[in-house]
This record gives C-alpha cells, structure tokens and sequence, in this order.
C-alpha cells in the first residue's frame, strides 16, 4: 500500500516537462508502481493537450511539411540501419530494478559509511544527473540531517521510518530544505531507495556529504 | 510533390482519432498532412510559449511531426487523446533539444516514458482517456479565473514564479499558494472522473 506521494507540483513539473532529469526518472519509477499517480500525470498531461489543441496556431515556414515528407521517405528507405545504443554497464545490485531504469548505467555498491552503501546510477542522455542508489542495513539509524534543495528517495525495498511517517516500497519521499529528520531503517531488513538531488548544489545533506567526493565537488 | 498546407481551424477529437488510425494502420500521408496542417502551427506556437526561438520551435515541430509518424502504431485512444499524445511527444523533444544544446556530446534518445510497455487498459479508462481533455477544459472553466491564469502560465513556463508574482504584482507567496490550490482543485475535478 502507497502512502507517500509526489506532490501535486511535481507531479505537474513532470507532465509539462520541467522536472529536471534526475528527479524525473525517481518520479517515473514511483509512477510505474502507482497507479494514482500515473493518472495525475495523465489528467496534468491532458491539461497540456487541451491548452495545445485551444492555442492560437502560428504558421510555419513555406515547405515545412514537404521537409518533413522528405524526412520519412529517408528514414523509410534507411530503417534498421541505425546502430544500437551503446549499453551503458550495469552492476548487480541484488535488487531487481524497475525497467524505466533498464537504459541506465548501474555502478558497483560503494561503501560510504557505516551500513550505508552507494551506487551510482547514469542517465543515458543526461550524465550530469545525480542519482543514486542508496543500501542502509537493519535497524540503522542515520544521523539527523536537513537537505540541500530537493531530494527525491523512492524506496525500492525495506522501509524507514521517521517523525514524518514510515516510507515502505512504492513510497515517495519528497524532502526539501524544510525537513529535518533522523530516518531509522526497520529492524526486520535492509533499505534500498533510489534518490535524485534537484540541481547542481553544493551537496550538503547527510548524503550529500557523504557522496560529495564521489561527485568531485 | 509539393504538399499544401490547409490550415485547419479546427479538428473534432474522434477525427483527430480518425486520421491517426489511418497513419498508424495505412501509412496514410493524407491523413498526416491534415494532422501536420492542424498540429504543426499549433505546436510553434506552444513552443514558442514555452521560451524557444522561431527557428528552435520550428525545428522542434518537424521533430515532433516526424515522430507522430514513426510511432504512430503506439497510439492508444484507450489511454490518451491524439492532443495530448502529440503534446507529449512535443515535450519529450523539447527536453531532448535543451539537452543536446547544453551537452553537445549526448546523442542518445530522450528518456521518454511513452516508450514503456503499459499494463492492459481497462474498459472504464478507456472511456476515462476520451474524456479527460474534456474534463480538463470544464475544470479550468470551474476554476477561479485568477487559478486558471497562473496553471496556464505555469504549464507553459514561460516565466518562472517569480516573475508571474512580478508581473501580476503579488508576493511569490501568493502565486505558490495559487498554484498549489488551482492544482489541488484541478486534480480533484479530474479525481471525481473515476
């Protein structure tokens, strides 16, 4: 049972296509295992299509789509020509991960901390993003932190739990500077999330300094 | 062949519908040029809402139109009308372009979500997906005028927050509250759909 969301606004950053790839993959992991959040973004989407289909047209340039003719009759005559995407590589991580992340690169777990492990997960179009894959063992609990920007952390297994709530698999934890909280991983397991970090910060969350050096900040 | 275009000024979502059957099912360029005669101006103009050049939009729209082509077969009138499949697609470019602009080397494809295989729909969405840009316009109607201003400039982005709060001369307080209230009303019209 899903209990934590993305909120309204990022559910809406994503369907206008102004969440930033990082936190857009986190989100569309929740999303493929939350119906109710794929139909917002269906609803927020349609919004789109409606203020598409009521906008006040502008022509386009003389031969537009005779370019864009001439652009099947090419792609037509040269298809299964293209060369595959290079696949990025992938370690196991003991996990069976969503498919939405089938295209990225997995990194080998690092250790960080104590109980804490770390991988890095490359976007194939966007390897400036930073995400992660994050392992806390049984029953740790991390040091109070607050977090630099926005940190997005689904979980993929095991649950934590803080003075917000507790967040079990398929949960979404959207976290801001606001939030300060000192998670604990439940006893009977280990936690493993996937998190994205909004924007190019300076990292300076509990995980955020613990991974800073790995970013080379 | 020189192909005209007829500017369409309107289009009725069952034909829409219609039209993209026959590319999907016929490769029918016809049937695509009255699409592309429809959507292709509708197109510069939201992306040029949405901050980029002429040129930038112009070329994002024969991206897009050229994609309708090519994956016409995946659209699905059970999960999307044919505007916002087509919207979609406008956005996944979109992301695409500024990324490649930014990071010349990439060239890999957008991650696009569209691509994924989906779980069966059932007989109750299906008639939920027709209705849903319907539903949308009724509840931007439903809204107060001032909501429905801001979700419209905030989908397009083309101001930031802060320059919407500028511009309307109220606190950025007041547009975030706005806009998560205009969300939050939106999002329980289109809830009451199910």
């Amino acid at each position: 049972m899903i209990k934590h969301h993305p909120s309204d606004e990022t559910l809406f950053r994503y369907a206008n296509g102004s969440l930033e790839s990082g936190p857009r993959i986190v989100v569309a992991v929740h999303v493929g295992a939350c119906t109710a959040c794929a139909e917002r973004i269906a609803g927020f989407e349609a919004l789109g299509g409606s203020l598409l289909h009521d906008i006040e047209p502008e022509d386009m340039e003389a031969g537009a789509l005779d370019h864009v003719m001439a652009m099947i009759d090419t792609g037509e005559a040269g298809r299964g020509k293209a060369a595959p995407a290079q696949r990025l590589p992938r370690a196991d991580v003991g996990i069976r991960l969503p498919e939405v992340l089938d295209d990225c690169g997995i990194g080998p777990w690092r250790w960080i901390g104590p109980g804490v492990r770390w991988s890095r997960v490359t976007l194939p179009d966007d390897d400036s993003a930073n995400v992660m894959l994050l392992k806390v063992v049984a029953g740790r609990k991390l040091p109070e932190h607050t977090h630099a920007g926005y940190e997005y952390t689904h979980i993929l297994k095991g649950a934590f739990s803080d003075a917000r709530g507790r967040y079990g698999p398929g949960d979404l934890d959207e976290a801001d500077d606001d939030v300060q909280h000192q998670p604990i991983v439940d006893k009977d397991g280990e936690c493993i999330c996937i998190a994205a970090l909004e924007g190019q910060m300076k990292l300076s969350g509990f995980f955020g300094r613990l991974i800073q050096p790995l970013f080379g900040g | 062949m020189a192909v005209t275009i007829r500017d369409e000024g309107s289009l009725s979502a069952p034909e829409a519908t219609r039209l993209m059957a026959a590319v999907a099912a016929n490769r029918d360029r016809v049937a695509f040029a009255a699409l592309f005669g429809f959507y292709a101006p509708r197109l510069k103009a939201f992306l040029k809402r949405s901050g980029m050049t002429p040129s930038a939009a112009e070329d994002v729209v024969q991206e897009t139109m050229l994609l309708v082509w090519k994956k016409a077969s995946y659209f699905d009138p059970a999960r999307a009308g044919v505007s916002t499949w087509i919207f979609t697609i406008a956005r996944n470019a979109r992301i695409d372009r500024l990324r490649r602009e930014s990071r010349p080397a990439v060239i890999a494809e957008a991650f696009d979500p569209s691509d994924q295989p989906d779980a069966p729909v059932s007989g109750e969405q299906a008639i939920i997906a027709v209705e849903r840009e319907d539903r949308v316009r009724e509840a931007l109607d439903l809204l107060p005028r001032e909501q429905a201003d801001i979700l419209k400039m905030s989908f397009f982005g083309e101001v930031t927050q802060s320059e919407i709060a500028d511009a309307i001369g109220i606190p950025l307080g007041t547009v975030k509250s706005r806009v998560r209230l205009a969300l939050g009303r939106l999002r329980q019209i289109l809830d009451d759909l199910k």
